[in-house]
């Protein structure tokens, strides 16, 4: 009975968790060729203390990507662990190449992104808006890359509960990344080390950052290439 | 596109989590060998005839029948009619057992057994019936004043005391009165808002709508009460901030008098510990007795 009790407080704390994984793993890094479509269902969150232990959360998303010219890759994510709390979460974004000549391996990118979620109980709608900057070394072309980069999340609001200051305004999360490429397939990991700049401790969640910084996240990713 | 999410969506929310309830058959206060935040030594023992455990009908405005919950008085209760009684709301874990030996060591906070202490269990709680509910707390506790009250209690005379989710139903009576109005209030490791826990968790300035409907909004009740106004909190709690739940309470406060028991390095439990148990009861009693 304990046990499934710790389940439930398991379950229940994710919901306090969904936003601060929101964007989850980055969408796309590279973009897609003119033309080219993939589906992917991301699974993963920040690392956490629970019953003795340590856990990545288990938050989902679903995401789908279009290439809209080589150089631009428009994309959009719907939060499926957050509907189970009655939010609708979206983000919405592009991938835009800034540089990646043909004769290179290497190239960097830039993703813009608004995040939105609306809850069904109060209706109550925040958006909060997000750039990601990455650079890719295809080190196997058409076979596999890894992506370093860092996401960069805006809390637009300058004040939060009780009329008190909201002290983080830029929200930065370094992250870095591996895709295995497969004709039909693509295999994504992917770790963020969210909000370094943010004390987590003490917190009402048991956030494994590292000096008490931040929240370290680990994140898988699986893309069908349509 | 919103729409067929809202109603394709689930009703998870976080609402349970607050009340870490556990069930008993019975009580077992000195006896209970369980976890517990300390343990008093003898000194502080309260003698049997002054421990009387009861039951109580509690019930809510939306309730057809009563739920029956339980209670333990310390003290003489032919006495209430002449002495001061705190009225201790406890905090959200396991049962009134857990929370003995802070009940005892308020009932030793002048001399032995000067006060009398009324504690009850909230629905769902050890051997209280019902499932915990954020109304159903305060119904609790104000049935808990109110058998006070029927004992012949004055405002003048009654404390009202909470610890961290017992400071919700302390600071809700003390703000918006029912029977009987408290002549002052301490709150321990008070928690300032739901909307506070989630924006603390989510660092971005999150509704908590997204995820609790608990409407506990200490920061805003405590802007109507104006009885003197006794804050304690460690400063390193972990799960009520100091900064971003005590010191917002604190600072919300416009009433007549208000003072502090800041405990260095002290985190959500043990407050009492670290800053020592004479020094505590030295200290609330001043408190008490201004």
């Amino acid at each position: 009975m304990k046990s499934i009790n710790k389940l439930l407080k398991f379950i229940r704390i994710i919901a306090l968790l969904i936003f601060f994984q929101s964007c989850a793993p980055s969408r796309v890094v590279r973009p897609l060729k003119k033309g080219e479509m993939q589906v992917s269902v991301n699974w993963g969150g920040p690392l956490l203390g629970f019953a003795g232990t340590t856990i990545p959360m288990p938050l989902s998303s679903i995401s789908y990507a279009q290439g809209v010219t080589n150089e631009v890759t428009l994309f959009g994510g719907f939060h499926s662990t957050a509907l189970l709390y009655g939010v609708f979460q979206t983000d919405l974004g592009a991938c835009l190449s800034l540089y990646h000549p043909d004769s290179s391996q290497f190239g960097i990118s830039v993703n813009p992104v608004i995040n939105m979620a609306y809850d069904k109980w109060e209706g109550n709608f925040k958006l909060w808006p997000e750039v990601d900057i990455s650079t890719y070394w295809e080190f196997q072309p058409n076979k596999s890359f890894v992506y370093l980069g860092v996401s960069n999340w805006f809390e637009l609001t300058s004040e939060r509960a009780h009329e008190q200051t909201q002290e983080n305004r830029w929200l930065i999360n370094p992250h870095l990344g591996y895709t295995y490429i497969r004709k039909n397939w693509n295999y994504n990991i992917e770790s963020k080390w969210l909000v370094p700049n943010v004390n987590t401790k003490p917190n009402v969640v048991d956030y494994k950052g590292l000096n008490g910084k931040g929240g370290v996240g680990i994140y898988f990713t699986l893309t069908r290439k349509l | 596109m919103i729409s067929v999410g809202v109603v394709l969506s689930g009703c998870f929310k976080l609402d349970d989590n607050l009340y870490n309830a556990e069930k008993i058959d019975g009580y077992q206060l000195d006896d209970f060998d369980g976890e517990q935040d300390f343990v008093l030594d003898d000194s502080y023992d309260v003698p049997s005839h002054l421990i009387n455990i009861f039951s109580l009908n509690s019930q809510m405005a939306s309730e057809s029948t009563p739920t029956t919950i339980y209670a333990v008085y310390i003290g003489d209760v032919n006495r209430i009619k002449t002495d001061t009684v705190i009225m201790y709301c406890h905090g959200n874990k396991s049962h009134m057992d857990f929370y003995w030996q802070r009940a005892k060591l308020l009932a030793n906070v002048r001399e032995k057994n000067n006060y009398g202490v009324l504690m009850i269990d909230y629905r769902g709680f050890g051997m209280s019936e019902g499932k915990s509910s954020e109304e159903g707390m305060y119904t609790d506790v104000n049935t808990g004043l109110n058998w006070l009250y029927q004992n012949e209690l004055t405002n003048d005379r009654l404390i009202m005391y909470g610890f961290s989710l017992g400071t919700a139903p302390a600071c809700e009576l003390a703000a918006n009165t029912r029977n009987m109005v408290p002549s002052k209030l301490i709150l321990e490791a008070p928690f300032a808002s739901a909307e506070v826990v989630v924006q603390d968790a989510s660092v971005l300035a999150m509704p908590a709508s997204f995820v609790t409907s608990l409407q506990i909004d200490n920061a805003e009740e405590i802007k109507k009460i104006n009885q003197p106004f006794l804050w304690i909190h460690g400063t390193t709690d972990k799960k009520n901030s100091f900064n971003t739940h005590g010191q917002v309470v604190y600072d919300n406060y416009k009433g007549s008098y208000k003072e502090s028991i800041i405990v260095q390095g002290a985190g959500h439990s043990d407050v009492q510990v670290i800053y020592g148990f004479q020094k505590y009861c030295k200290d609330v009693d001043s408190f008490i007795k201004k």
